[in-house]
């Protein structure tokens, strides 16, 4: 390099050290950055990059003046219409890494210098600046919430006049904490109760900390029918411990607990923990037109399958709305499971009520998607038991658990979970099995991995108990862990399988298409992520069923960085997004189309993203490889 | 002894050159015209500054020479030069005149800068190039007629389109600063209808006898 050079990069670099992510680059990027960043200039009004230019050639780092972003096309992409750039901020991140036309036009505001760094340059930096990398990423991960908004606007003509479920329970609160001390006595507590009018009473302490709740309906069972003594001290007829969530949470954090734990009220506290006020099932109904306790109510209440069936309507009902409130796929999937789970275990509960099964131990057990809290809209059913049975018995309660488990398997088709064609379902005898017989069955596949084996593995392993004695079940998860971790040849060949399938991206085109000119989300895009993470977890002895809890357990345990794992997981739950919408668009379940998209149908934006996303399961698969020298 | 040769310390008439200047300075020579009617984004411009001891022709001596190269209407920090006159006046005078090539030259105050490195060319290497000269002097005012109708020196003119450099009366330094006025100006010129080299030399000239006192 001449000293003239040397002079000139060092004024580049001593210019771009004065902004972020510059300051932070590395000092070698950096040199490498300004020696190859040229200086350029656009008069006032001068178009610097549109879209009809078809692939940016050059990154732009603005110099001096200021350039205006403003969106193309008709439908907006992203939550501004247009958004001025200064000295030092930089342009289009999304459309050179993505190397596609950028979506906004950059218009100078008046005359500008910018530096310009060619394209394949800007990609080289990416690779040998982490900090530079990370920078990019973080730009596309806001793309992504940007992107969820718009799914939000999208839906909202469907869900009209809905108040969004993101609200701060906070804002929820309309008065004051009414509570009583717990030496209060009872008698007192319930006058109180009746003069304000309202359906829970909280016992704090004297720092108003929330120590238990005594709710309208427990006054039959603990008070009127027991004929308790209303002298008594309220302490010994209330709830200890009661549910409590931040000021902080949100709308949906408290639908789901109440879901989740069947609660009608919810306490609200301060980063104090101190009582704020009280959130009840009634305060969320206005934010939803069906509500979640509701369906959780009418679940739990019905007593035929017309009255389930009904409810497996509302809960798709409710995806919808929650869709359209803009609620993530991580969320919104814990939901769905949730609600799915609540239902199933109804209608298990209404079956055993019409055998007999009294004292017989099991465990009703979910596979798959099911298994790791990750049901679409058009998953069908994939479960089995576990029971236990002495010696001489095995047989004769076998059976009655198969007769049961058929009844089961019909009742949940016609609650809108089809019967699984490849037959996982409980009322199969080979999926009847006792500890014993599991533990043998998981053996056989670990020890001979052969591509049947590696595909049961795959659906069987990510099992989860959902009604019955789950200490079975996690006996029989402590086992597999142990087992598949002292196994690295089945591990190997797990990690062999999941490789089996490239991320769908083109070399020249963005994707790579099936015959159909379609991408299926699921074979090539969910699944990725879910069959490493199931190595991860069972490699590091993680016992998590979910995708997204598996890759954060494992992954902090393996101390990868946490923007990596967030990049990971962004790019699953994308890929889910995607495959809720695609479902909810048509309703009906387990559709040929089900989770096929069209690229080309999708808007620039998301097609970023989504590419985005299977980069990350590239990353995610190359780590594989790298572990297992495939 | 004339003024030139103070401008030129330890030079004297006649002019005896190394056998590698002379092969490199008849290399030089042989290259091809440059077209003057291209575009700018076509057409290679050199910015060309000097640093001398003063601003006296008839006491001050040349210290350095400083030139940036612009292609495609962009600086590439690679495409830069610059060299003291000491030790070796010809290797330094030699390496600008390959640096320029034949691409036109882009001065500003050519009055002084155009003069003081055409001298010491002569006087050094015995060649009198004929290079196409373009001087913001007189182009800045014709084509920025609204930004500085007071302003003439570089000071001003980096002050009225807000153009920074690292380092102010170094040949490097103000030439960047002159580069960039240079990237305005074929933006400028661009819009104005001047888009070629030759348009730009016209418009300058036909400044400078509007200057020109009758």
């Amino acid at each position: 390099m001449t000293t003239a050079t040397e002079t000139l990069v060092g004024a580049s670099a001593d210019f771009l050290k004065r902004f972020s992510p510059f300051d932070q680059m590395e000092p070698e990027a950096l040199d490498y950055l300004s020696e190859r960043v040229l200086l350029g200039f656009f008069s006032k009004g001068a178009t610097i990059l549109s879209a009809e230019m078809g692939q940016p050639r050059h990154f732009y780092i603005i110099q001096r003046g200021k350039v205006q972003a403003s969106q193309s096309g008709d439908v907006a992409l992203t939550e501004y219409a247009s958004m001025t750039l200064g000295p030092g901020e930089c342009f289009p991140i999304g459309a050179i890494s993505a190397g596609r036309p950028s979506t906004n036009t950059y218009m100078a505001l008046e005359d500008s210098f910018c530096f310009q760094l060619p394209a394949d340059d800007f990609m080289a930096l990416m690779r040998i600046s982490p900090v530079f990398h990370v920078f990019c990423t973080q730009y596309i991960a806001s793309l992504l919430s940007q992107s969820r908004q718009q799914l939000q606007s999208t839906f909202s003509q469907r869900a009209a006049e809905q108040q969004t479920m993101t609200t701060p329970l906070g804002h929820l609160i309309k008065r004051d904490p009414i509570f009583v001390t717990p030496d209060t006595s009872t008698r007192s507590a319930l006058e109180k109760m009746n003069e304000m009018r309202i359906g829970c009473m909280v016992v704090a302490d004297a720092d108003a900390r929330p120590v238990g709740i005594l709710t309208q309906s427990d006054l039959l069972s603990r008070i009127v029918l027991p004929a308790f003594d209303l002298n008594r001290p309220i302490s010994d007829v209330m709830t200890p411990a009661p549910q409590v969530l931040q000021m902080t949470a949100t709308a949906y954090d408290a639908a789901l607990e109440m879901a989740t734990h069947a609660r009608r009220h919810l306490l609200v506290v301060d980063s104090d923990d101190k009582l704020r006020g009280v959130v009840s099932e009634r305060d969320l109904f206005s934010l939803q037109r069906i509500g979640l306790r509701q369906i959780r109510a009418s679940i739990e209440g019905a007593d035929d399958i017309e009255s389930l069936q009904h409810a497996s309507r509302d809960i798709r009902q409710l995806a919808l709305n929650l869709i359209a409130q803009g609620i993530g796929s991580e969320q919104l999937t814990r939901f769905i499971s949730a609600l799915n789970d609540a239902l199933t275990r109804r209608i298990i509960t209404l079956e055993l009520g019409r055998h007999e099964l009294f004292g017989v131990q099991f465990c009703w057990l979910a596979f798959g998607s099911e298994g790791r809290h990750e049901q679409t809209l058009s998953t069908d059913q994939d479960n089995g038991i576990i029971f236990s049975a002495p010696e001489g018995e095995r047989d004769a309660i076998k059976q009655k658990l198969l007769a049961f488990a058929k009844d089961a398997n019909d009742a949940l088709a016609a609650c809108g979970f089809p019967l699984c064609k490849g037959n996982i379902m409980a009322s199969n005898p080979e999926l009847c099995l006792t500890l014993e017989e599991w533990k043998r069955r998981f053996g056989a596949w670990i020890r001979e991995p052969d591509p049947q084996a590696l595909l049961n593995a795959s659906i069987f392993f990510d099992f989860r108990v959902l009604f019955g004695s789950e200490k079975i079940g996690d006996q029989l998860r402590r086992w597999l862990l142990e087992t598949a971790r002292g196994n690295s040849t089945f591990l190997r060949m797990m990690a062999q399988n999941a490789l089996a399938v490239a991320p769908p991206l083109g070399r020249f085109r963005d994707f790579v298409v099936e015959d159909d000119g379609m991408i299926d989300l699921k074979k090539s895009g969910a699944r990725l992520f879910v069959d490493v993470a199931r190595i991860l977890s069972l490699r590091s002895g993680v016992e998590a069923s979910s995708t997204v809890g598996r890759l954060r357990q494992s992954g902090q345990r393996a101390n990868m960085a946490e923007e990596e794992l967030d990049a990971i997981t962004d790019g699953f739950h994308f890929i889910q997004l995607l495959r809720l919408r695609s479902q909810h668009l048509d309703t009906e379940h387990d559709a040929p189309g089900d989770n096929k998209i069209d690229p080309d149908t999708l808007n620039e934006l998301d097609r970023r993203i989504l590419k985005e996303a299977f980069r990350q399961a590239r990353k995610l698969q190359l780590r594989l490889k790298l572990d297992y020298q495939l | 002894m004339t003024w030139l040769s103070r401008l030129i310390p330890g030079a004297h008439p006649p002019v005896q050159l190394a056998p590698e200047i002379r092969a490199r300075l008849d290399a030089w020579r042989k290259l091809p015209e440059t077209a003057l009617t291209a575009q700018h984004t076509e057409t290679r411009y050199v910015i060309v500054n000097t640093e001398a001891s003063g601003l006296d022709l008839s006491k001050d001596r040349l210290l350095s020479v400083a030139a940036i190269a612009i292609e495609g209407g962009l600086i590439d920090p690679k495409l830069a030069f610059y060299q003291s006159l000491e030790p070796d006046p010809a290797d330094a005078l030699t390496g600008l005149l390959e640096f320029i090539g034949s691409s036109p030259i882009v001065v500003f105050n050519a009055g002084f800068n155009k003069r003081v490195i055409l001298n010491a060319i002569e006087r050094v290497l015995d060649v009198e190039p004929e290079l196409h000269c373009i001087d913001l002097y007189w182009l800045l005012p014709a084509l920025f007629a609204e930004r500085g109708q007071s302003a003439s020196k570089l000071t001003e003119w980096m002050n009225a389109l807000r153009i920074e450099t690292f380092q102010r009366h170094h040949a490097l330094g103000d030439g960047y600063a002159i580069a960039q006025l240079f990237l305005a100006t074929q933006a400028r010129g661009r819009l104005l209808g001047h888009s070629t080299p030759q348009a730009l030399i016209e418009l300058e000239h036909a400044r400078q006898r509007l200057k020109r006192p009758l």
